[in-house]
């Protein structure tokens, strides 16, 4: 029989302790998979955000026609700039009044709002060639302020080191969480299992043969439960983007996304990986000749 | 997996069957000498035990509870050690054995207990099958090696039963088969016949008889006289740590002189 067939039958055996087991550990991994998720749609928002491939320069009160007129030229010259438009106050207000529908936007006077040449870049333009753009405009008399939107940029690499880090803890938490559950389930298999180890024992089994099986078990558990665990992660997904999906596309101006295929392998071979080692540590004290 | 080439491996120079080797044959399978044991420091199991089996012998161990018959066995497979003296199994000491060689020299005996240790939930194929999946034989050759092993013990056909729901003196016969499947050239029996009926004792030591006329070792640890008396065998009596000769039963009058005689079955704690 072979150990995969071994660990088939002894999991088979104790089947209500092995699913508990994996339940505990889809537990774990919720946790790491939801982290994860949010951070792989935050990144999202950045890379779009990042590539926005747009630039305001807002006017100065009083600019003439002529210093706007000389500014679009020399933007329009300028490398990477694809397109130059210009927004009067008028235009802004009924921008932001979405055509009127905002009654509270549309009762301002359109003075409150300021003028803007609005910028289009390519989106393969180096951020520091943007930034430099805007540091000479910013200089002109004409213009009172340039956005590149870099800050939002930045503020979200921010949110995304923050993920990370909390990703990073949560693992270390699941780490310890999938040792302990899958530890305990070993142990507990082999208790109930002690015969079994003590006859392969006296039939000359070494102690690989007889560890085999249960890191096997091990190793199936941490997949299992970290496979469960996205499954869970896929169908509250699904819950959650079909009743917020307009929304998040209106807010964020894209739609949310879950894990990719190789960060949900990661995730498996790692609930593997810390099952099986799990199991192989718990069965050290327990497994000598 | 690791039944092959490992250089660790116990490699007895005799076994029995097919793999004689003649220079071998004339040592003895196990040899005690001066062998000590206590779990306690101010009650000793074993006190210089001196012991001689030649190949091929049916040897019963014989002495009260607790008298170290268990213990004698449980030293031959290394599940406990010597405090002092050594023991040779086919002139390899055991107590030198590194904790890696030692499911290699278990591979070489088999055992047989009074509580049978069966996996109860496994089918008796499975039981029995266990020695030889150890040793990595390919499926048919142990599905063979079961199937004559199961006849010998008189179980043909009963391998896809589940062992836990077998008889007492069926269960044992399993247990037989387990020791035997592999064709060691020792075989232990602690106790064997403890929880069987008169007459399945008296069946399971025809059994183990049977065995040994195909070559195999026996070693038949029990405090049952009434079996010592079915035939005359050499019976080593253990008492208070000393082995005691009987070459040819309990009928030597040197050891009748001695009254070392075990009680008679039902009279032992």
């Amino acid at each position: 029989m072979r150990p995969i067939e071994r660990a088939f039958r002894g999991a088979k055996n104790d089947l209500r302790l092995h699913a508990l087991g994996v339940f505990s550990v889809a537990v774990a991994f919720v946790c790491l998979g939801a982290t994860l998720l949010a951070a792989v749609n935050v990144d999202q928002v950045r890379d779009r955000w990042a590539s926005f491939g747009r630039a305001s320069v807002f006017l100065a009160r009083g600019a003439s026609s002529d210093q706007i007129q000389a500014i679009e030229r020399a933007l329009r010259a300028s490398d990477g700039v694809t397109q130059v438009r210009h927004v009067s106050a008028e235009d802004a207000r009924r921008d932001a009044a979405q055509g009127g529908k905002d009654a509270v936007i549309d009762a301002l006077p359109a003075e409150a709002f300021p003028e803007s040449l609005e910028v289009s870049v390519r989106k393969d333009v180096d951020p520091a060639r943007l930034g430099q753009l805007a540091a000479q405009l910013r200089s002109l008399p004409a213009v009172e302020g340039v956005e590149t939107y870099a800050g939002w940029s930045e503020r979200i690499e921010t949110l995304i080191s923050g993920g990370v880090a909390a990703a990073s803890l949560l693992s270390l938490i699941v780490l310890a969480a999938v040792v302990s559950v899958v530890s305990s389930t070993i142990r507990l298999s082999l208790q109930r299992r002690k015969l079994e180890v003590e006859v392969m024992k006296l039939v000359g089994a070494t102690e690989g043969y007889v560890r085999q099986p249960f890191v096997i078990e091990g190793a199936a558990q941490g997949a299992l439960g970290a496979s469960l665990a996205i499954a869970l992660l896929g169908v509250l997904y699904a819950l959650v983007k079909s009743h917020l999906d307009a929304r998040l596309t209106a807010l964020f101006g894209l739609t949310p996304a879950f894990l990719p295929w190789p960060i949900v392998l990661v995730t498996v071979a790692l609930g593997a990986a810390l099952g099986a080692t799990a199991a192989f540590l718990s069965l050290r004290r327990f497994v000598t000749t | 997996m690791d039944a092959g080439g490992d250089r660790r491996a116990f490699r007895p120079a005799l076994r029995a069957g097919a793999r004689f080797d003649p220079l071998a044959a004339g040592r003895p399978v196990l040899v005690f000498e001066s062998v000590h044991k206590a779990y306690r420091a101010d009650a000793p199991v074993l006190r210089g035990l001196n012991l001689e089996i030649q190949r091929g012998e049916f040897v019963f161990i014989t002495g009260n509870s607790g008298a170290g018959k268990s213990t004698l066995l449980r030293l031959l497979f290394a599940e406990e050690s010597v405090d002092s003296g050594r023991i040779l199994f086919l002139g390899r000491e055991i107590g030198r054995l590194t904790p890696g060689s030692i499911p290699y020299l278990r591979r070489n005996i088999g055992i047989v207990f009074q509580d049978f240790r069966l996996v109860e939930n496994w089918s008796v194929l499975d039981n029995v099958a266990l020695p030889l999946e150890v040793l990595g034989l390919p499926t048919r050759t142990i599905r063979q090696r079961v199937g004559a092993a199961l006849e010998r013990v008189g179980l043909s056909g009963r391998g896809s039963e589940s062992a836990g729901h077998l008889s007492g003196g069926e269960q044992q016969r399993v247990a037989v088969a387990r020791a035997i499947v592999s064709e060691p050239a020792l075989l232990l029996a602690d106790e064997p016949t403890g929880n069987l009926d008169p007459q399945l004792a008296l069946d399971m030591l025809g059994l183990l008889e049977d065995i040994n006329e195909t070559g195999v070792t026996v070693l038949f640890a029990t405090h049952d006289r009434t079996l010592l008396d079915v035939r005359p065998r050499r019976v080593v009596v253990l008492d208070e740590g000393r082995a005691f000769d009987a070459p040819n039963g309990l009928d030597d009058p040197e050891l009748a002189a001695a009254d070392l005689s075990p009680p008679r079955r039902g009279a032992a704690a």
